[in-house]
């Protein structure tokens, strides 16, 4: 009966649709309210109370509904069947109404007991409304409730912020998400409860009004915060209305029809609840942070004759208005040092006047940027003083704009921010030490670094604004780059940067990798400058990973990178000087001085340092220095075998270590042959070893082979020919094409031999050459499927061969061997 | 009914995809994958240091069709995905047991 008239009540408020937020909330209320004092009738020595959001009255249609049943202390308490029969009174009705309930009967000693083990125990007993019963015992429990938490103070804080941060990443910050969770995102309703239980653990009256007195609140803050959660609760009830109750995210396929109960569109709606949970997450974080005990990670110190950091806080000295160059030097310290500005410095910096951004102003913003995740916090606290606008007025714009597709998970600003701190972590991957990952290489050779931050910045600020985003934001990176009074080539690149940012991204995964013309067309975007390049591809990842997992798989990382490398060989053919200066120095570091690296590097051929790191070159020299017959074997990072061979030089050694290396099974995928100007020769071989025979075997059979066949005693052409019985496979049958170059290269002929792979040959083609008398210094070896490339570098007695009755004579001598 | 299962250069994704609308497919399924064939991997090189590309990018697409029109597709996707050089792709065609559409509960061809 009761249930019934409760049901057709519930029902009531929820089709009236004037009835909003907490006006809602309130009506639910008093109806339960109603209910359960019928229910509860007489019953002296007990107390109803209403927990959580009930006790507050800010019920929405779908909330949890939690009570708790005040017994007296079981000492006193022996009628247990009373007990029961009272519970049941009371949780029948409103389990026949539909309600989710969280119930329970429990002393005022027991359910301390209970809070001060859980903090969610806790926390729900500072919001208490006696329904019915004992008014007494009920504010005992109250109060008995606050004392507890005021005297857990240091941990209650500590745990909730723990909580305040956890739910910062998971589900999100509800100003961030493109599909915010109204309820336990950050800067959602639970941020709100969070700041009224931090004020109950300072002591009476709790909530708001104690942090205001404790002046962690300003009074104008407590005021947004209170409008924010009024709205946040309306949101939440219209939404509940939607959904039926179901869940308090605010998914994509739900925003039209919630925006449709306030009259507004879906893009507005979302706009108004971001700037509102900004506020509120941003002074939670703010509070909590000012709660804790003080910070004394960081040292007092003076840091510019205004700003001095005391307390674990920045401070502004003085009472006139800051300069721009104040705010800026702050904003970029707080960066570094991650210590937070203090509150009302940070109330200050609202009179700072227009940056005019001088050289340090850009130097001290750049810097902010480089701090890239750190970068983050003093953004939004700039925000939040209103002066991040000041310093970037199209801020404006940006600050959370939706962008509805399912690539995307982030407001257009928190992206931009996201993308500024991986360009940032990028360019951290080129201060590591060495060995760098490939990004880091690339970081590391960029001389404009700064560029690529403020791309990042700038690259989608253009969203929201009709028309192609990248070219609108180009002209607003014009008017930025002017603004911020950047160098000519400065503003030059970063707007071209803005404009083709997605243009890497595009040409990787929609083109042809593999046709030069597609490498050469974007290279010619490039205008051909490496910087460019470097730029645009750090700025490809970053802007990518900000975007989304679907955004950055591997396999598109590998296309992008791919699309570099190649682009680079074509715009930065001339740079490879500066890598062999950086391994000259690092050979000198490691071989007792740069006079003796020199004198090494005199007797090698030009090309050798562009081969070889500087400890394999060492390596080499060590070799070298016995001038007799030495093999080193190596396994190779990338699971290849190294053979390293250095002997007095003469006539064939190609041929007669490639046999050697195909008796022993390993296959050679490349050969790097040098000869000194004082007559030894170093010969490198990269092999497969397909056959695992040196994995098993280790090095000793390959070194015995070789010295064997370099001395003459084992027949090199008679193993190979058994090697290929061994290992079977049929005759070759596709066509062989050589093909001559002599515009490759200034000092050899090249050579290329495309014909179907075989067992032993490089060795077969190797062994011709020889017997021509030519000198083989450079062979590649390409395998495609069953196909083979493999290229020569010869030279015979006089340098490069430009005699073409030679050349032809060698081409027919290579393919009668292949017949 | 049949699968289709196709990989792919990941260019001509957008290609494949219009020649087997135009055949009345209604769904694929796209899962950028990485493998080798053949082909193998290959080596970069970038200011002096090498790296090793075992894996080459690749989109794999999945489509369920019915017995009779399983081979004019496999053919359109390979008309279209043709480039003629190494690492075009292969594609394969598979028996499917039973299918359904998880909303409406569908089966067999009208799941299609």
């Amino acid at each position: 009966m009761l249930a019934a008239a409760l049901r057709e009540r519930r029902g009531q408020l929820d089709d009236d649709r004037t009835l909003r937020g907490s006006a809602y909330g309130q009506a639910l209320s008093d109806a339960i309210d109603a209910a359960l004092h019928t229910a509860f009738g007489d019953a002296p020595g007990f107390a109803l109370v209403a927990l959580g959001s009930y006790a507050r009255r800010e019920l929405c249609p779908g909330s949890d509904l939690d009570v708790l049943l005040v017994v007296p202390e079981p000492r006193r308490f022996r009628r247990r069947a009373d007990h029961l029969q009272l519970a049941g009174r009371l949780w029948y009705p409103l389990w026949d109404a539909g309600f989710a309930t969280g119930h329970a009967a429990r002393s005022v000693r027991e359910s301390l007991a209970l809070a001060d083990t859980n903090l969610d125990a806790l926390t729900s007993l500072l919001d208490v409304r006696l329904v019915a019963g004992d008014p007494l015992l009920a504010g005992e429990l109250e109060r008995e409730a606050r004392a507890l938490c005021a005297r857990r103070r240091d941990k209650v804080l500590a745990r909730l912020a723990d909580g305040v941060e956890r739910r910062r990443l998971r589900p999100g910050p509800v100003a961030e998400m493109l599909e915010p969770n109204l309820k336990e995102g950050a800067g959602g309703l639970r941020d709100v409860h969070v700041l009224g239980w931090a004020g109950h653990t300072l002591g009476a009256p709790g909530g708001l009004d104690r942090l205001v007195a404790e002046a962690l609140l300003t009074a104008d803050d407590a005021q947004r915060v209170r409008a924010a959660a009024a709205h946040l609760l309306e949101l939440r009830v219209e939404l509940h209305r939607v959904n039926g109750g179901k869940s308090d995210l605010l998914v994509l396929q739900d925003h039209d029809a919630v925006a449709a109960q306030f009259a507004t569109d879906a893009d507005a709606m979302v706009r108004t609840l971001a700037s509102r949970a900004r506020e509120v997450a941003w002074i939670t974080g703010d509070v909590l942070r000012a709660t804790v005990r003080e910070d004394r990670r960081v040292v007092d110190r003076v840091l510019t004759p205004r700003l001095v950091v005391r307390r674990g806080r920045i401070h502004l000295d003085g009472a006139a208005p800051p300069a721009p160059l104040d705010v800026l030097e702050a904003a970029a310290q707080s960066a570094e040092l991650d210590v937070p500005v203090a509150r009302p410095t940070l109330a200050a910096f609202g009179a700072m006047a227009e940056p005019d951004w001088d050289v340090w102003q850009r130097a001290a913003f750049g810097r902010l940027l480089r701090q890239g995740v750190r970068a983050v916090p003093v953004f939004e606290a700039l925000d939040h003083a209103g002066v991040l606008v000041r310093i970037l007025p199209e801020w404006e714009h940006v600050r959370s704009l939706p962008q509805r597709n399912a690539y995307h998970r982030f407001t257009v600003d928190r992206h931009i921010l996201e993308a500024v701190s991986q360009c940032a972590t990028l360019l951290d991957l080129g201060d590591g030490d060495d060995p760098l990952p490939f990004e880091g290489i690339v970081a590391r050779a960029c001389r404009r670094p700064e560029l690529l931050l403020l791309g990042a910045l700038l690259h989608d600020i253009g969203k929201g604004l009709p028309s192609d985003h990248s070219v609108v934001g180009a002209e607003t990176a014009t008017r930025v780059a002017r603004r911020i009074g950047l160098d000519s080539e400065g503003v030059e690149i970063l707007v071209w940067l803005v404009r083709d940012h997605l243009l890497m991204a595009d040409t990787a995964v929609r083109r042809d990798l593999s046709d030069e013309a597609t490498i050469r067309r974007f290279a010619e975007v490039l205008a051909g400058d490496g910087e460019r390049l470097r730029l645009l591809y750090l700025l490809t990842i970053g802007d990518s990973i900000a975007t989304g997992p679907a955004a950055w798989s591997r396999s598109k990382a590998a296309l992008v990178r791919d699309l570099f490398v190649k682009a680079a060989a074509i715009v930065e053919s001339d740079s490879a000087q500066t890598v062999v200066d950086d391994r000259r120095r690092a050979l000198g570091a490691l071989v007792g001085g740069i006079d003796e690296a020199d004198a090494f590097l005199a007797v090698m051929p030009a090309a050798y340092p562009m081969a070889f790191e500087p400890e394999v070159m060492a390596e080499h020299r060590g070799l070298l220095a016995n001038r007799t017959l030495v093999v080193a074997c190596r396994d190779g990072v990338d699971g290849r075998v190294n053979v390293t061979v250095a002997a007095p030089d003469r006539a064939g050694l190609l041929a007669t270590v490639a046999g050697a290396l195909t008796i022993c099974g390993l296959v050679v995928h490349e050969a790097n042959l040098f000869s000194t100007t004082d007559g030894m020769a170093l010969d490198v071989f990269r092999a497969d070893d397909t056959f695992g025979r040196y994995a098993e075997g280790g090095d000793e059979p390959v070194e015995l082979t070789l010295r064997g066949a370099l001395a003459g005693e084992i027949d090199v052409a008679a193993g190979v020919a058994e090697r290929r019985r061994y290992q079977g496979g049929s005759r070759p049958e596709g066509a062989v094409e050589i093909a001559l170059d002599l515009d490759a290269s200034d000092t050899a002929t090249v050579i290329e031999v495309h014909c179907d792979d075989r067992v032993g040959l490089l060795y077969e083609l190797a062994s011709t050459m020889a017997s021509l008398g030519l000198d083989v210094t450079v062979a590649k070896v390409q395998t495609l499927a069953e196909r083979v490339v493999d290229t020569f570098y010869v030279r015979d007695e006089h340098g490069k061969i430009s005699d073409m009755r030679r050349l032809a004579a060698l081409e027919s001598a290579l393919r009668a061997r292949l017949a | 009914m049949k699968l289709v299962v196709a990989i792919i250069k990941p260019f001509k994704l957008d290609d494949v995809k219009t020649a087997v609308q135009e055949l009345g497919v209604q769904g694929m399924t796209i899962t950028e994958v990485q493998g080798f064939g053949r082909q193998r991997g290959h080596t970069e090189v970038y200011r002096g240091a090498e790296y090793t590309i075992d894996f080459v990018p690749k989109v794999r697409m999945e489509i369920l069709c019915e017995d009779d029109s399983a081979s004019t597709v496999a053919q359109r996707i390979i008309d279209a995905a043709r480039t003629g050089k190494i690492g075009d792709g292969k594609v394969w065609v598979v028996p499917v047991e039973a299918a359904w559409r998880i909303r409406t509960g569908e089966a067999g061809p009208d799941a299609l």
